[in-house]
């Protein structure tokens, strides 16, 4: 056999085992990444460099297109210290109406190209309590809910995308306790044509009204009969101990034994390679 | 053999590598959360240096998503690492709030072999019809892949960083699955749906446990029994819940909202004993 038919058959005998083998030995010799930037010590050494103060939303009408931009910048990199300050901002802001629209139309503008951006604007918007907002908010409430569009392990994407935003207008609306407002959120709560954001509605609704009874019957006329178990959902409040969130389950598990799981079930342990990698019979 | 077969087959053997190079997610942009998080750590080069081996990647996958631009935030291996941060770093672990610790979520992302999983490795796909995948290799690392949903902010809301660190924990959970030899269903790991509460085609159970009924570092723990088990959705949705509600103070307030809605999204419909936790409260801000 000539030198060059052995070479080639070696490279082609190479090339089967590569497929068989994940992990060829180029894997284990792979370079490390690099950057072109410059490195930077610690992390935790800047910290308290980034602890900017918020800048303010008391603007005039002209300068909102600025300032909203500004503020959204800082509050989406805020941290959990720093949630007060945020909050005593935009209340103060509720009456600026010019500042109002800006974060609508940072919301809206947003919605296709950058979810979490999107959802930042909505969420200053809500929690700033405004007519204008409430305009804005139901708005986005209603926008068609996609029937088609990229499907990726059972869900249609662009739904999920709407959704989340729908979600957080409806948080948005349930906080304003306005009649009208309300009126949105049990629409919403029953007639959505998302189960995220029926969800969501629901529990905005409750929590909105201390979770009392009254808001429950209002709910329960309104919602679908298969979703009841939504008014029961377990919520973890950020200041419930484990003692409060624990007992909050127990009472769920005893209203709804369904709600148990159904027992786990074992598949053989894999022992040998595929019956259709196994060599013929001599 | 026909000596122009052979020529043929390394030909198209050369052409393998190319063609995995010129695929790549959308490299123009990155999502305010992945900007956000980003901002708190820039190019931290001792913690990638440390990443890409504790995750196990090799430019051989990554060597065209940013392996070689390292802390170019817009790029595909920069928010890989950008997410593996937020895992390693990002979690208060409050025994008296959070589900689980930093130590099950790192033990169920990262690479070793251990009582999470068998070893994996991670890589990327472009395939959207999918977020990602784990894939069973009889020989070998099995394989965490994440696609560009999770990547680009155009294509879906998941792509940032709280979302992406979820899918390791989803992804790498069906590793736990295979591991322990549980059957979770046929449906890419799942129970078929919709069925029950679950209104997707990818179902799962949630396995409802108190606070504290895992010490951390125990989250792999079953006991054969529902009483003592996780599934990968629940999982993906206890680590988001405790990314939003229990993270870091400086964790910033775009990757929780990111990672609330997330949570809530997924608690509302992929369980068929559902509806899962509500995260957090309905508060706006």
């Amino acid at each position: 056999m000539g030198l060059r038919k052995i070479l080639a058959l070696v490279v082609l005998a190479g090339s089967c085992l590569a497929q068989e083998n994940p992990n060829p030995p180029n894997r284990k010799a792979s370079l490390a990444p690099r950057a072109t930037q410059s490195a930077i010590q610690r992390p935790s050494e800047f910290d308290q460099k980034r602890l900017q103060p918020a800048p303010s939303l008391a603007v005039a009408p002209e300068q909102a297109k600025e300032a909203v931009p500004r503020f959204i910048a800082w509050a989406g990199a805020s941290n959990v210290k720093q949630r007060e300050d945020a909050r005593r901002i935009i209340a103060e802001a509720r009456d600026n109406q010019a500042v109002a629209s800006a974060f609508c139309d940072e919301a809206l503008r947003s919605q296709r190209t950058d979810n979490s951006r999107s959802l930042l604007a909505l969420s200053i918007l809500g929690e700033m309590r405004s007519p204008v907002g409430q305009e804005c908010l139901t708005k986005l409430l209603h926008q068609p809910f996609p029937e088609k569009g990229t499907s990726a392990q059972g869900e249609i994407v662009e739904q999920t995308a709407l959704g989340m935003l729908q979600g957080k207008a409806v948080d948005g609306l349930a906080y304003l306790h306005t009649r009208a407002a309300d009126e949105e959120v049990l629409w919403a709560a029953g007639k959505h044509p998302s189960r995220v954001v029926r969800a969501e509605a629901i529990e905005a609704y409750l929590w909105n009204h201390q979770d009392s009874e009254e808001a429950r019957e209002t709910l329960s006329r309104y919602i679908r009969p298969d979703e009841k178990i939504f008014l029961d959902r377990v919520r973890r409040d950020p200041g419930d101990s484990a003692e409060v969130f624990n007992r909050k389950l127990a009472v769920f598990l005893k209203a709804h034994p369904e709600a148990a799981a159904a027992a786990p079930q074992k598949y053989p342990r894999r022992k040998a390679p595929p019956s259709s990698q196994q060599p013929p019979a001599r | 053999m026909n000596f122009r077969k052979i020529a043929l087959c390394v030909f198209l053997l050369l052409l393998v590598p190319l063609r995995s190079a010129l695929a790549i997610c959308n490299e123009s942009t990155a999502s305010q959360a992945d900007l956000d998080l980003w901002n708190t750590h820039g190019c931290w080069q001792d913690f990638f240096l440390w990443q890409y081996q504790a995750y196990d990647m090799s430019s051989d996958d990554w060597g065209n998503r940013g392996w070689d631009d390292a802390c170019n935030v817009n790029k595909e291996y920069p928010k890989h690492w950008n997410a593996s941060y937020l895992v390693t770093y990002g979690l208060a672990d409050n025994w008296q709030f959070s589900f689980h610790g930093t130590e099950d979520y790192r033990g169920t992302a990262e690479r070793w072999d251990n009582n999470y999983h068998d070893d994996i490795y991670h890589s990327p796909t472009d395939d959207t019809s999918i977020f990602g995948q784990w894939i069973y290799h009889f020989f070998g690392s099995n394989e965490v892949q994440t696609s560009c949903l999770l990547y680009d902010p155009n294509l879906a809301p998941n792509a940032n960083p709280g979302s992406r660190s979820g899918d390791f924990m989803h992804e790498g959970w069906h590793g736990w699955m295979d591991l322990w030899g549980w059957d979770n269903g046929s449906c890419g790991g799942h129970r078929c749906g919709p069925t029950g509460n679950c209104t997707v085609s990818n179902c799962d159970y949630f396995y409802f446990h108190g606070i504290g009924a895992y010490a951390f570092g125990a989250m792999w723990q079953n006991d054969g029994t529902a009483n003592r088990f996780h599934s990968p959705n629940q999982v993906q949705v206890e680590y988001l819940c405790d990314v939003a509600d229990f993270p870091q103070w400086w964790v910033p307030a775009s990757v929780r909202l990111a990672a609330q809605a997330d949570a809530n999204t997924r608690a509302s419909q992929r369980f068929i004993n559902g509806p899962g936790y509500f995260c957090g409260d309905p508060r706006p801000w």
